[in-house]
């Protein structure tokens, strides 16, 4: 799943393993937008997705002897990111989702868009923020990680009849949100 | 369906999180592309992921980050070969490539770096080529300063001692001796050589670089 | 439910049916899913958090005693009742175990860490900053100061032990190379770095 002539992640993890702990930094370099994405999405602020990703990849990195199939590192540490989340939004009294230091809405393909794109993407923002947490870490691993459902259920431990039941909500509740405006 | 392998590719193209906005985009495939080799190589990437940032911190063109980060690759190679004939212990870590790279880039002549590494394969090389570079700044023969450090190694001197040795040596001169009298006197006191202490106060308020500011 | 879609559109979605098996108004829906995930991809990751995750990688781990000090010393989410007098037990407890000095608390390093001191005259200078590799080589990351106005700017800065490349970056914008160092060598952009090598600090207890 890496371009071609890149080292696979089978192979930097084994170079970690060997001694190189500069190495780990190839592993970061690929999964790090992704996670941090993924995240914030999740937490619903910036800084605290980087809390939860730089906690997740440092747990990645002591635990590395433990991911039993290194060439399905992303799913591992991906695993460990979503849990970090988990950890952390059950520590965060209910509620205290604060769109304030959200992510910055998603910017439209072309600058001359205008203003109804971006009112569109505020309100799927906020739609998504919305969606109760497994219904968004679902959608979020689909839809915007592109991950299949073996890949989903792996990360986050569920079944993946109950992982499709939880992406389709998520994807009638976007659409519903776009049609209430227009 | 094309989403999921238009999100797979957009994933995967991504370059190293520190580089993006440090350094020109155009500079991003080349430095990727020695970053993958190195790995291949099983060379350490720290180096030239630290390269790349000077670079770009220093405003040099895409095309200048690119080459000094294939010549810092180059260099790592050509220590790592350095060690491998000297006879030191593989795997070699970042540190040891990166000393030996210094050291040769500071001046010291390859066949004394050699040496050296050879003589003290069972530690880390960085300290004794350090020290050795540091006479030579001053002016001493390279092979007499190798001869002083390995005779330091061999009297039992641990390795972040033997910039005690160069120093001392140094000092010998500032007192009015020749170069050779100022080797051969310290070789003569070995390992007795005093250690510089460190200043009074030095640990108080130190800090750790603090996460750099975006900018 | 009024929001439930067609199964079969998201059984396309999901890549179990083609696409073309759906009718017209069924394909624009799956369409407008794509664009709708599309636009929620846009979004910019955020700060790297890179050096951060490279910093702990790079820190030997600290030991028992290390981590239960830092677990009593910080803050946490903890709440207890106790009896007054338990309170008052515990308190000196703590107080023993901070352990400050009249200059302020020591930094405890690790064990392959060293403290490098950084020194250098700019009389005219509004600020110093080093800047190397053990900081991405960012100015603003280890200013120096000169808390005096004597023109002497300095910092000390704990570092992993070997040896470190770095210049000044005087008010924000002349890079210098340490005037003091000794040692050098060239940055392949036509300048110089100045070589600084840190000893483990436990070598010079």
């Amino acid at each position: 799943m890496t371009a071609a002539g890149e080292p696979s992640d089978a192979e930097v993890v084994a170079q970690v393993l060997a001694g190189d702990a500069e190495a780990f930094g190839v592993l970061i370099a690929r999964y790090e937008g992704g996670l941090l994405r993924f995240a914030a999405r999740m937490m619903g602020s910036r800084d605290a997705a980087a809390d939860a990703v730089a906690e997740g990849l440092v747990r990645a990195y002591r635990h590395l002897g433990s991911c039993r199939d290194p060439a399905r590192f992303r799913t591992w540490v991906y695993r460990i990111v979503a849990n970090r989340c988990k950890s952390h939004l059950a520590r965060r009294p209910v509620g205290d989702v604060s769109l304030d230091d959200a992510p910055p809405i998603a910017a439209p393909e072309h600058a001359d868009e205008g203003v109804d794109r971006a009112d569109q993407l505020e309100r799927l923002e906020r739609a998504l923020a919305m969606l109760a947490p497994e219904k968004r870490e679902a959608f979020v691993l689909k839809h915007l990680d592109g991950m299949s459902y073996e890949e989903m259920s792996a990360v986050t431990g569920a079944r993946i009849p109950t992982l499709k039941m939880r992406v389709h909500r998520a994807r009638e509740a976007l659409l519903a949100a776009l049609k209430e405006q227009s | 369906m094309i989403l999921v392998p238009l999100l797979l590719s957009l994933a995967f193209q991504q370059p190293d999180g520190r580089l993006e906005g440090h350094v020109p985009a155009a500079a991003l495939p080349g430095i990727q592309a020695a970053i993958a080799k190195a790995v291949q190589d099983s060379l350490p990437t720290e180096p030239l992921i630290e390269k790349a940032l000077e670079g770009g911190a220093k405003g040099a063109s895409a095309d200048l980050i690119v080459a000094a980060v294939n010549t810092e690759a180059g260099r790592l190679r050509g220590a790592r070969d350095l060690l491998r004939h000297a006879g030191a212990p593989a795997p070699y870590s970042a540190r040891e490539l990166v000393s030996v790279s210094i050291a040769l880039a500071r001046g010291v002549p390859e066949p004394v770096v050699t040496r050296v590494v050879s003589a003290v394969k069972d530690s880390l090389p960085g300290f004794a080529l350090h020290a050795v570079a540091d006479l030579q700044a001053r002016g001493f023969q390279p092979d007499s300063s190798a001869d002083l450090i390995i005779a330091a190694v061999g009297a039992g001197m641990s390795a972040h001692r033997l910039l005690d040795v160069a120093a001392a040596a140094e000092r010998e001169v500032q007192r009015g001796s020749t170069r050779p009298q100022a080797l051969a006197r310290i070789k003569s006191i070995l390992p007795a050589v005093p250690p510089q202490p460190l200043p009074p106060g030095a640990m108080q308020g130190a800090v750790r670089p603090r996460k750099p500011a975006t900018p | 439910m009024k929001n439930e879609l067609d199964p079969r559109i998201h059984r396309a979605l999901d890549g179990e049916l083609d696409p073309a098996a759906l009718d017209a108004g069924e394909r624009a829906l799956v369409a407008r899913l794509d664009a709708l995930s599309r636009s929620l991809s846009a979004v910019p990751a955020g700060r790297s958090v890179a050096h951060r995750v490279m910093a702990a990688v790079r820190r030997p781990l600290a030991t028992p005693i290390q981590r239960f000090r830092r677990w009593v010393t910080s803050p946490q989410p903890i709440t207890v009742s106790l009896r007054p007098v338990y309170s008052l037990v515990i308190a000196v407890l703590l107080a023993a175990l901070l352990w400050r000095t009249p200059e302020g608390p020591k930094p405890v390093l690790g064990a392959e860490e060293g403290v490098a001191q950084f020194v250098a005259r700019f009389p005219e200078a509004h600020s110093v900053a080093v800047v190397g590799n053990f900081n991405d080589w960012r100015p603003g990351a280890t200013p120096l100061s000169d808390d005096d106005h004597d023109g002497v700017w300095d910092a000390r800065v704990i570092l992993p032990a070997g040896q470190h490349e770095y210049m000044f970056v005087v008010d924000g914008e002349r890079w210098v190379p340490d005037p003091m160092a000794g040692r050098y060598v060239d940055d392949d952009f036509g300048r110089q770095n100045a070589v600084l090598l840190v000893r483990p600090h436990r070598t010079q207890q």
